[in-house]
C-alpha cells in the first residue's frame, strides 16, 4: 500500500505574525517555517504503520504545494522519515487551487490513502483535503482520530459528537485527520537526516487551474485586555460578564 | 435564489448551533434578499423541523434514504449539492463543526463555489462578497473575497446569536434517489461517552490547584463544572499529591487544552501549567495572591480565597440556568 | 629443590591462567571504542597518587573509609613481601630480600601490623555484610552472586591474613627457639608466638611456618586468578583505573565528532541538501551494545567493586527509580562477558538479538537520570557512570529517534522558537521593562562605538520564566550599580543546547551550540557573565570543542570578587539574624567545583547561615536536570524535590537561598508542597545582594 501525506509549510507557533504591505501579507522576515502540526502527526502516523511490517504499507510519500523556499520543511520531512517527496512548484492562492493541484499530482503517482491535516495553523480552512477526494470522485472520512490496518484492510476511527466510530471506506481514500491520529510527533534521528540529504524530491509544473476565493487583507486582533476584576465579594458579577460580555456560558 | 442551510440532526433532533446556524443563513439571506431554505438528512422529528421555522427558515426540507443512514461525506455532498443546483440556491450555510468540515469542502468541488470557513460575522461585504473569519490560529483575521457565483460559509461556533423569526414554515419530507450515487462508508462500531466529559473535548474547564487547599475542598469545583457542563482539571501538584485523578492534570507535562472558558480556582500560573492553558479562549483566574502570574493571563479575575468564591459561584450559576 | 620445582609449576600455572585470563580480556578491549588520548602524565600520577593510593574519595564516608583504607595500604606493604616469596620460591631462598636491612625491617614490621590490622577490618566488613543491613549492599543488581562473590572474597582475604600471620609466627617462632638470627621484625606475630613459646617445638614451628607459607602463596595464586572474575577485580584495576581517569571537570560531557561533521554540512546552504554523508560510514551514534561503549567504559565496569556509594547517593535512587548506577556498570560488564566470547568464536558482527540496551539496561532507568553527577563524585576509583548513561540516551535519540513525548516537544521548541519552551524570540527583552535604568543590546549599539566588555548571558529561563525574570533584574540591577561594562544580546539570544544534549539529542545540541558560537564571533565577544549554572557550564566546558573560546563567569564569583575587593557594599541590616541555608546547584557544585563563593557571598549578609546534612559535594539533586525539569517523573516512591526541600526544612533556616533558575522552580514548588511558602522564602543570591544594597 502507499501512502501519501499532504504538507503545508507554516510559520512556527510562537511566532509573532506581522503584515507588511498593507496588511496584505504576512511579513515573513525572521519566521522559522515549520511542518504544519496536523500533517506532522499525519506523517507520523503513516510511518508508524508503515515500520509495522504486517500493515502491507510499503512506502509513505509526502507531498507539498509551494516555491523552492519550502525545501527544508520537505527535508523535515524526509528526515523524519518520509521515502519520497513531491513539490508543485506553485504559490497558490487558496485551498481550492492547492487540491486541484495535488489531485493531479495523485492522479499521475497513485495512492491507496491519502492522508490530509484537517486544518494548516496559518489559514485554519479545512479544506483542503476534502475538495482532493472530490477532485478524485473518492470517498473522504473527516475527523480521522485514528487509522490501521487490520488484515491489510484500512480501519479507520472518526470522531463523532459525544463519541466515535470505526469506520470503513474503500481504498483509494482521503482521511482527513486531526488530533488524536498520533501520540506525538516524531523526531528526525541522525541518520534520517543524513539520507535525507540524498531522498528524492520529485518536482511539478502547476497544472492550469482557477482559484475561488483570496484573501484581500489582514487585521490584528484588538490587543488582549488585561485582567478585569471582580469583587470577591461579588462574584454573581464574574457569571454575569461570562454570560454577556465573554458569551461563553 | 436561495440561501441553503444544512441542518444535520441527531438522532432526529437538533441543537443550540442549528438555531444559531439558521438565524445567521437569515441574516445573510436578509443581506441578498433570498429566502432561506433549511435542510436536513435522515429522518427527524416533526415538532423539531417546525422549531427551525422560528427563526427564519421558509422551508424546511428533510431528505431519508434508508441507504443514508450513517455520515458518507461523499454521497451526502451530492445529495446537497444537487438539492442546491435544483433550488439555484447561491449561497450554502454549513456549520464548521466536524460535518460541516466534511462536506463543505466537497461541495466547493463539486459546484465550483469558493468557501469561506469558520466565519465569525455576516459578510462585510456584498460586492465583492467578503466574509470574516479567523486566520493564524487566532493571532489574526482575515478578510476573505469570495468569487464564484455560488458562495459557501461555514459559521465557527459560538459566534452568532440566535434571532427569533418565525415563519411558520411546515416541514416538508421528500426521499432521495439513490441509485448513481457512491454509498461506500460503513460504520463498523460507536462508541459514545457515558457521563463525564472529557477534559480534551470540553468547552468548559473548571479547575483547581494547590490554593484549594485540601481535596475536601473539591465539592463546590466538581459542582460549578457539573453546573456549566464542562469538564474538572487541576495542576500538577495536586495530581501529584493525588487529590485529583492524574488525567485532570493540565500543563506542560499533562494535558494541553484549549477550551473556551478555562476556570482557575487557588492556581498560581507557573509557566509549566500556563503552557497547558494559554490557547483558552478566555481565563478566569481566582486567586489570594495579587502578584500570581496567572492574573497576567486571563481576562478576568477575582483576588479572594477560592474557597469563599466557589459557593457564591455556584450559587450564581444555579440562578442563571 | 623440589620444592623450588613444585613452586614453579605452580607459579607457571598460575600464570598460564592468568594470561588466559588477560588475552581474553584484551579482545574484549579490542571491541570497544576509543575514548580519549591519555596525556598529561604530571597531572595523572598526581591524581592516582591522591585518589588511589591516599584514599581520598574513600575517606568521603570518614568511618568505614578509615577500615578500607588501611586494608589497601596493608596489600600494598605486603605486596612488598609477597613479591619476596615469590623469589624465594623460585631460588630457593629464605627471606633473601633482608639484605635491604632498615628498610627491609620497616617493610616487613609494617606488614606484620597491617596483616592483623587488614584481618580485623575484613573481619569488620564481614559482620557489617551479614549481621547489619546496609541499604547500600542491596538493589535488583545484587543478586546472590554478589553476595557469594564477597562472601569468597573476603574470606580469602582472611586466610591470607590469617597465613601470613601464621607463617610469621611460626618464623619468628622456630628461628627464636632454635636461636638462629631472624630477617625482618614482626611485632605482632612475635607478640603471638611469644605466647605459646612453651607450647611448641622449633620444629613444630618450622612445621606451622611451611605450612602457612605455602597456604599464603597458593592462596596468593588462587586469589589472583579469582579477581578477574569477581567483584574484587578492582585489587588490580583501581589504581590503573585511576590513573586513566577522564581529566575533565566532572560537568564536561565528551564531544561527539562525527556529529559536528554533519552539523556542519547542514548548516552551510552549499552542503545542505546535496553533500554525501560522511565518507567514513559511521558504524554507530551512541552506546547501545557492550561494543559500542569505549575502552575506559568497560575498564570502568570491571574495576567496579559493586560497592554501591554510586547508587546510594543517586537522587533517582534514593527516591524510588529504577536507576542504579552501579548496575548499568554491572550490567556493562555482564553483557561483555556474555557477547565478548560470541564475538571471539564468531567475528565482530555477530549478533545474538540481544543487546545491552533494553535486555540490560532499560530506557525507564536511563530516562530517570538527572545528570547531577552524584555517582561519579562518589566513587572512590572515579568511575564515570554519567558518560556511560548519556552515550546510551545519545543512542536511543540520535538512532532511534525515541525519548518521552516530553522531551521531544522540547526538542522541537529548541529547534523552532530557540527555548525549551514555546516562547518567541521577540519576547527576550521583555524582563528589561520598567528597571529603572537602560540595558545595552549589542545589536542596538552604535557601530565603531565603545564595544562593551562583557556579554550577560541571559538564558532562556532569565527571559522567559516568570519568576526567574526576577533574578535577573536583580542581578542586572547590580551590575549597574557596579558600572560594568556589559550588553545582551536580546532577540539573538537563543538556547545555548543544554537541555538537549543533556537528553542525548547531540546533534540538536551542536546545531545550537554552533549559531550561538557565529553570533558570538560577529561581536567579537571575549568575556561572557552568566546567572544560570547550566549556561555556564556549557560555555566554560563545552562549546571549546566547537571553537567557542572565552572567558566565563559565573555571577557569584563577580559578586564574591567585588565585595572582596570592598567595590560592592552591602548593609546587612534586615539580613543579619535571618536563618539562610544554600542549596548547591549540581551544575555549580559537583560540576565546577563551585562551592565557595555563595557560602562567602551569602556570609557577608547573615551571621546565621546553616548548612544542609548533605551539601557541597554531597549537596541532592534538586531533581530537574538531565531533562527532567521538563518531563514528568520515572516512576518511584517519591519525588526528588520533595526529598530536597524535606531536607532544607530540616535545616530549620528561614530562607532558602538557591543559584539556579532549575533549582529555584523546584525548591519554591517544594516549599508549597509542604505548605511552607509563607513562613520559609525561596530567594536566589541575586536577589539577597540586592535587597542588602538597597538599603
Amino acid at each position: 500500500m502507499k501512502i501519501l501525506v499532504c504538507i503545508s509549510n507554516v510559520p512556527d507557533t510562537t511566532t509573532k505574525i506581522k503584515f507588511a504591505e498593507g496588511n496584505t501579507s504576512i511579513d515573513t522576515s525572521g519566521i522559522q517555517w515549520v511542518i504544519n502540526p496536523w500533517d506532522e502527526l499525519s506523517l507520523t502516523r503513516a510511518l508508524e504503520l508503515k515500520d509495522d511490517a504486517l500493515s502491507g504499507v510499503k512506502s509513505v510519500t509526502v507531498a507539498h504545494v509551494g516555491p523552492a523556499g519550502s525545501e527544508p520543511t520537505i527535508r523535515k520531512a524526509l528526515a523524519i522519515g518520509a521515502d519520497d517527496a513531491v513539490r508543485v512548484n506553485y504559490i497558490a492562492p487558496d485551498a481550492y487551487s492547492v487540491a486541484a493541484q495535488l489531485a493531479e499530482v495523485i492522479k499521475k503517482e497513485g495512492f491507496d490513502i491519502v492522508m490530509c491535516g484537517i486544518e494548516s495553523s496559518d489559514f485554519n480552512g479545512s479544506a483542503v483535503g476534502g475538495m482532493i477526494s472530490e477532485f478524485l470522485a473518492i470517498p473522504s472520512v473527516s475527523s480521522v482520530s485514528g487509522l490501521k490496518i487490520e488484515d491489510g484492510i484500512p480501519v479507520l476511527t472518526r470522531e463523532i459528537d459525544g463519541g466515535r466510530e470505526s469506520v470503513k471506506v474503500p481504498v483509494p481514500f482521503v482521511a482527513v485527520v486531526q488530533k488524536g491520529i498520533a501520540k506525538e510527533p516524531r523526531i528526525a534521528s541522525m541518520r534520517g537526516i543524513m539520507t535525507a540529504r540524498t531522498k528524492p524530491v520529485r518536482l511539478y509544473e502547476p497544472v492550469a487551474a482557477e482559484s475561488l476565493t483570496e484573501t484581500a487583507r489582514f487585521e490584528k486582533p484588538a490587543p488582549r485586555a488585561a485582567c478585569k476584576y471582580i469583587d470577591p465579594e461579588n462574584p454573581a458579577q464574574l457569571i454575569e460578564l461570562l454570560q454577556n460580555e465573554a458569551k461563553v456560558i | 435564489m436561495s440561501v441553503l442551510v444544512y441542518t444535520e440532526n441527531w438522532d432526529g433532533k437538533f441543537k443550540k448551533l442549528s438555531y444559531e446556524l439558521v438565524s445567521y443563513a437569515s441574516s445573510v439571506a436578509e443581506m441578498l434578499n433570498m429566502k432561506v431554505i433549511a435542510l436536513t438528512i435522515g429522518k427527524a422529528d416533526d415538532d423539531e423541523l417546525r422549531i427551525l421555522g422560528n427563526y427564519g427558515a421558509a422551508r424546511i426540507i428533510n431528505l431519508v434514504s434508508d441507504r443514508l443512514t450513517v455520515l458518507d461525506n461523499q454521497a451526502y455532498a451530492k445529495v446537497i449539492a444537487d438539492y442546491a443546483q435544483k433550488e439555484g440556491s447561491k449561497v450554502i450555510v454549513f456549520s464548521n463543526n466536524m460535518t460541516g468540515k466534511a462536506l463543505a469542502p466537497r461541495l466547493s468541488v463539486r459546484l465550483k463555489a469558493g468557501i469561506g470557513s469558520g466565519v465569525s460575522k455576516l459578510p462585510l461585504n456584498l460586492d465583492p462578497f467578503t466574509v470574516y473569519k479567523r486566520a493564524y490560529s487566532g493571532n489574526a483575521f482575515a478578510h476573505v473575497i469570495i468569487r464564484s457565483d455560488i458562495k459557501i460559509l461555514t459559521l465557527a461556533q459560538n459566534s452568532f446569536e440566535i434571532i427569533e423569526k418565525p415563519t411558520g414554515a411546515v416541514p416538508e419530507t421528500a426521499g432521495i434517489d439513490v441509485d448513481g450515487i457512491p454509498v461506500n462508508t460503513t460504520v463498523t462500531e460507536t462508541r459514545k461517552q457515558t457521563g463525564k466529559i472529557l477534559l480534551t473535548d470540553a468547552d468548559i474547564v473548571v479547575s483547581g490547584g494547590r490554593g484549594m487547599k485540601s481535596p475536601d475542598n473539591w465539592a463546590p469545583l466538581v459542582e460549578l463544572a457539573s453546573l456549566l457542563n464542562g469538564a474538572t482539571a487541576c495542576s500538577r501538584p495536586v495530581s501529584d499529591e493525588g487529590w485529583r485523578p492524574h488525567e485532570e492534570h493540565t500543563g506542560q507535562t499533562g494535558k494541553i487544552i484549549a477550551p473556551n472558558l478555562y476556570m482557575a480556582f487557588g492556581i498560581s500560573g507557573a509557566t509549566q501549567h500556563l503552557a497547558g492553558i494559554s490557547s483558552s479562549r478566555f481565563i478566569v483566574a481566582i486567586n489570594s495572591d495579587k502578584d500570581a502570574p496567572i492574573f497576567k493571563a486571563a481576562q478576568y479575575g477575582i483576588i479572594g480565597d477560592a474557597m469563599k468564591v466557589l459557593p457564591k459561584l455556584v450559587d450564581a450559576v444555579k440562578k442563571k440556568i | 629443590m623440589t620444592k623450588q620445582i613444585v613452586f614453579a609449576v605452580a607459579l607457571f600455572l598460575t600464570f598460564a591462567v592468568f594470561f588466559y585470563t588477560v588475552n581474553r580480556l584484551i579482545k574484549f578491549f579490542s571491541f570497544t571504542k576509543p575514548a580519549f588520548p591519555v596525556k598529561d602524565f604530571g597531572k595523572r600520577f598526581r591524581l592516582m597518587m591522591r585518589v588511589a593510593f591516599g584514599q581520598s574519595k574513600i575517606f568521603r564516608r570518614p568511618v568505614i573509609g578509615f577500615f578500607h583504607a588501611l586494608v589497601f595500604w596493608g596489600f600494598c606493604v605486603i605486596l612488598f613481601g609477597s613479591i619476596e616469596m615469590v623469589i624465594d620460591g623460585l631460588a630457593g631462598t629464605e627471606r633473601v630480600l633482608h639484605f635491604l636491612g632498615p628498610v627491609y625491617n620497616f617493610i616487613i614490621a609494617s606488614g606484620d601490623i597491617f596483616a592483623i590490622v587488614v584481618a580485623i577490618s575484613i573481619s569488620i566488613f564481614s559482620i557489617r555484610r551479614n549481621f547489619l543491613h546496609i541499604k547500600r549492599f542491596s538493589g535488583i543488581e545484587m543478586k546472590t552472586r554478589s553476595h557469594i562473590d564477597a562472601t569468597i572474597s573476603l574470606t580469602l582475604i582472611l586466610l591470607l591474613m590469617i597465613s601470613l600471620i601464621g607463617m610469621n609466627a611460626g618464623y619468628i617462632g622456630f628461628k627464636t627457639l632454635s636461636g638462629e638470627p631472624a630477617f625482618g621484625i614482626y611485632p605482632f606475630s612475635k607478640f603471638i608466638s611469644s605466647n605459646f613459646q612453651a607450647s611448641f617445638t622449633a620444629g613444630q614451628y618450622h612445621l606451622l611456618y611451611e605450612i602457612c607459607w605455602w597456604s599464603h602463596t597458593l592462596g596468593i595464586f588462587i586469589f589472583a586468578n579469582y579477581l578477574p572474575y569477581s567483584k574484587h577485580f578492582h585489587v588490580f584495576m583501581s589504581v590503573p583505573n585511576v590513573f586513566l581517569s577522564r581529566l575533565d571537570p566532572l560537568g564536561k560531557l565528551a564531544n561527539m565528532d562525527n556529529i559536528t561533521r554533519e552539523v556542519r554540512l547542514m548548516l552551510d546552504p552549499n552542503t545542505a541538501f546535496t553533500a554525501a554523508s560522511a565518507d567514513v560510514p559511521v558504524e554507530r551514534f551512541g552506546i547501545k551494545d557492550s561494543d559500542d561503549a569505549t575502552w575506559k567504559n568497560y575498564f570502568d565496569s570491571l574495576s567496579c567493586t559493586e560497592c554501591g556509594r554510586c547508587t546510594s547517593v543517586c537522587p533517582a535512587n534514593i527516591t524510588g527509580k529504577k536507576l542504579s548506577p552501579r548496575k548499568v556498570m554491572m550490567d556493562l560488564r555482564a553483557r561483555m562477558k556474555e557477547k565478548g566470547p560470541l564475538m571471539i568464536k564468531n567475528g565482530k558482527d555477530f549478533n545474538d538479538n540481544r543487546s545491552l540496551l533494553r535486555n540490560f539496561i532499560s530506557e525507564e532507568e536511563l530516562w530517570a537520570c538527572t545528570t547531577c553527577n552524584a555517582c561519579a563524585k562518589e566513587c572512590p576509583i572515579n568511575i564515570n557512570q554519567p558518560s556511560l548513561i548519556v552515550d546510551m540516551r545519545r543512542y536511543l535519540v540520535l538512532e532511534e529517534a525515541s525519548a518521552p513525548g516530553e522531551l521531544k516537544s522540547v526538542f522541537n521548541n529548541i529547534e523552532n522558537n530557540g527555548a525549551p519552551w514555546q516562547y518567541p524570540a521577540e519576547d527576550r527583552l521583555n524582563w528589561t521593562r520598567d528597571l529603572g535604568f537602560e540595558v545595552s543590546v549589542f545589536s542596538a549599539l552604535p557601530a565603531g562605538g565603545a564595544k562593551p566588555e562583557c556579554l550577560f548571558w541571559v538564558g532562556c529561563a532569565g527571559a522567559f520564566d516568570d519568576r526567574y525574570k526576577k533574578v535577573v533584574r536583580a542581578f542586572a540591577t547590580i551590575l549597574n550599580k557596579l558600572n560594568v561594562s556589559y550588553a545582551v544580546l536580546g532577540k539573538e539570544e537563543t538556547c545555548t543546547g543544554d537541555p538537549a544534549r543533556r537528553a542525548g539529542n547531540e546533534m540538536l545540541y551542536q546545531m545550537q551550540a554552533l549559531q550561538v558560537i557565529e553570533i558570538l564571533k560577529g561581536y567579537d565577544i571575549k568575556k561572557i557573565i552568566t546567572t544560570c549554572p547550566h549556561c555556564y557550564n556549557i560555555f566554560k566546558n563545552e562549546y571549546p570543542d566547537l571553537g567557542g573560546n572565552y572567558e566565563v563567569i559565573n555571577y557569584l564569583q563577580l559578586i564574591d570578587r567585588y565585595i572582596e575587593e570592598g567595590r560592592l557594599k552591602l548593609n546587612r541590616k534586615s539580613l543579619r539574624n535571618v536563618s539562610i541555608t544554600f542549596h548547591d546547584p549540581c551544575y555549580l557544585g559537583r560540576a565546577n567545583d563551585i562551592y565557595s563563593e555563595p557560602r562567602s557571598i551569602v556570609g557577608s549578609l547573615t551571621d546565621n547561615f546553616v548548612e544542609m546534612k548533605r551539601h557541597k559535594s554531597f549537596a541532592l539533586c534538586c531533581g530537574a536536570g538531565g531533562g527532567q525539569m521538563f518531563k514528568e517523573a520515572e516512576k518511584g516512591s517519591k519525588e526528588i524535590f520533595i526529598e530536597r526541600t524535606e531536607e532544607a526544612l530540616a535545616a530549620d533556616a528561614n530562607l532558602v537561598a538557591t543559584a539556579c533558575p532549575f533549582c529555584m522552580t523546584m525548591i519554591t514548588d517544594g516549599l508549597k508542597y509542604k505548605n511552607k511558602e509563607e513562613e520559609i522564602k525561596n530567594l536566589d543570591i541575586a536577589e539577597l545582594v540586592v535587597r542588602a544594597m538597597e538599603e
